[in-house]
């Protein structure tokens, strides 16, 4: 990463970091997006992609997922640096007024203003309650590649659409793959139940992992059934699928004044330290409404308030996106291309 | 704005939705759980998780008695001190450190259904 003084630095690529990351190069701002997962969507990805949202002005229905789609091109019309995958752990002043933000990876991000953006805070795979001092010797909580366990005797943990479809991909390839679940019945939608007991795997449903034995590796599992029962299992691989948690963001680390876990911010979407923005999830304010749409013209806010931050002599209002270009002949009609449930256009 | 668990939950007690909450929010009584308003995000995940369909949100209860019954009853499990507590449980902040409670509210520990 280069060490030149960014203007803005998003810290989370939810639909406001997102729509922020948009707007702070419309503005003409040099921008930086980062988020810990590995896709952008925050919420809407790792929870309900699949639901209908009937509450984004201009959209009378749109799934999550062509929401994020549409946000995510949108955010990249002006070209921001776009860090996947990166942790912030750190908010350090410097001199001048400027920030560093401190990341896993990926270095130190010189920037003038932060918006903040981080939602619920970060969200990682709920840790196995027996077994998690087995990870990277066996336990897994992702499956990046499924042809790497080949020939194991799989068990995967959890009740969901997650521990269903991680048992599917893995059957091609392993000896042998069993899903344990701790309650009477899975959570998971019922045609990924009967897929999985056509193709041979094992459920074991009211049974939990009671211990994990290997030597440099996981080599078994105890499992410990409804009644008392001990199943003794071969497993070289254990997936993790329990869902998902999040974590509140450390607000109070880096300064920032909190209430109920959320950074307090001004009419401006300003925290208590200048210079940091917070938009979305991540805010509160006297009248907050935490919505996808409030969300949106939080994002706006605060960027073009950032702008000023920057350089007082910019006006606050950015002009209007429309002053841009005139659209072309087809769409001055009021056919405006509406991006219907399933991401095709409506034509 | 929160879920609500309602009457078809007591001792049935599925626990689905404590697996599927992703802030940790759903608080295990003796007959019935119960979500945390103040902590619940509103994703909705446990209304899909649990098989008893006993989960729907607040702003759908209005105008019904039952469950603005229980919409009342699952914020005074957290406000008001339960039996064999001094305190109310207020906002612990997370379900799993807590473990199960094992008392209801006096609505539901009187409940016949």
């Amino acid at each position: 990463m280069s060490d030149s003084l960014l203007d803005v630095v998003v810290v989370g690529a939810g639909p406001a970091g997102l729509f922020a990351t948009y707007y702070a190069g419309f503005r003409g701002l040099s921008v930086a997006l980062v988020d810990a997962q590995s896709e952008a969507g925050g919420q809407i990805t790792a929870l309900y992609p699949g639901k209908v949202i009937h509450d984004v002005a201009g959209f009378p229905a749109v799934t999550g997922s062509t929401l994020v789609a549409g946000l995510v091109s949108q955010a990249k019309e002006y070209s921001p640096r776009l860090l996947f995958d990166t942790d912030v752990t750190g908010i350090e002043g410097l001199d001048g007024g400027a920030f560093s933000v401190l990341t896993s990876g990926r270095g130190a991000l010189s920037t003038r203003t932060i918006v903040l953006a981080t939602g619920v805070g970060g969200i990682h795979p709920r840790l196995l309650p027996i077994g998690h001092e087995w990870h990277g010797r066996g336990v897994v909580y992702v499956v990046t590649d499924v042809a790497a366990h080949t020939d194991h005797d799989v068990v995967v943990v959890g009740g969901g659409d997650s521990a269903l479809d991680w048992a599917l991909a893995l059957r091609p390839y392993a000896r042998s793959v069993t899903i344990v679940h701790r309650r009477r019945a899975f959570r998971a939608h019922a045609a990924l139940i009967a897929r999985a007991e056509r193709e041979g795997v094992r459920l074991l449903t009211e049974a939990e992992i009671e211990a994990v034995d290997g030597d440099h590796r996981v080599r078994h599992v105890v499992v410990r059934r409804e009644g008392g029962e001990l199943l003794d299992l071969p497993a070289d691989t254990i997936v993790g699928a329990l869902g998902l948690l999040s974590a509140p963001t450390p607000f109070p680390d880096w300064g920032v004044e909190v209430r109920q876990r959320k950074a307090v911010v001004n009419s401006r979407m300003e925290t208590s330290v200048p210079g940091i923005f917070a938009v979305g999830d991540a805010s509160t304010y006297d009248g907050k409404v935490a919505l996808i749409a409030t969300g949106f013209g939080e994002a706006a806010t605060a960027v073009n308030n950032a702008a000023l931050h920057i350089d007082p002599a910019q006006s606050l209002m950015p002009g209007h996106s429309t002053d841009e270009e005139l659209a072309p002949p087809t769409l001055r009609t009021g056919q405006l291309p509406v991006v219907a449930v399933g991401g095709r256009p409506i034509t | 704005m929160t879920y609500v668990i309602g009457k078809e939950c007591i001792d049935a007690q599925d626990r689905s939705c404590i697996d599927a909450c992703p802030v940790d929010c759903i608080y295990e009584g003796g007959r019935k759980t119960y979500i945390n308003p103040t902590e619940c995000i509103d994703c909705g995940a446990c209304e899909l998780a649990c098989p008893e369909v006993a989960i729907f949100p607040a702003r759908k209860a209005r105008g019904n008695a039952e469950w603005e019954m229980f919409t009342a009853d699952q914020a005074a499990f957290f406000s008001e001190p339960l039996p064999g507590h001094d305190e109310p449980l207020g906002d612990p902040g997370g379900a799993e450190a807590l473990g199960v409670i094992g008392v209801d509210t006096e609505l539901v520990t009187g409940w016949r259904g």
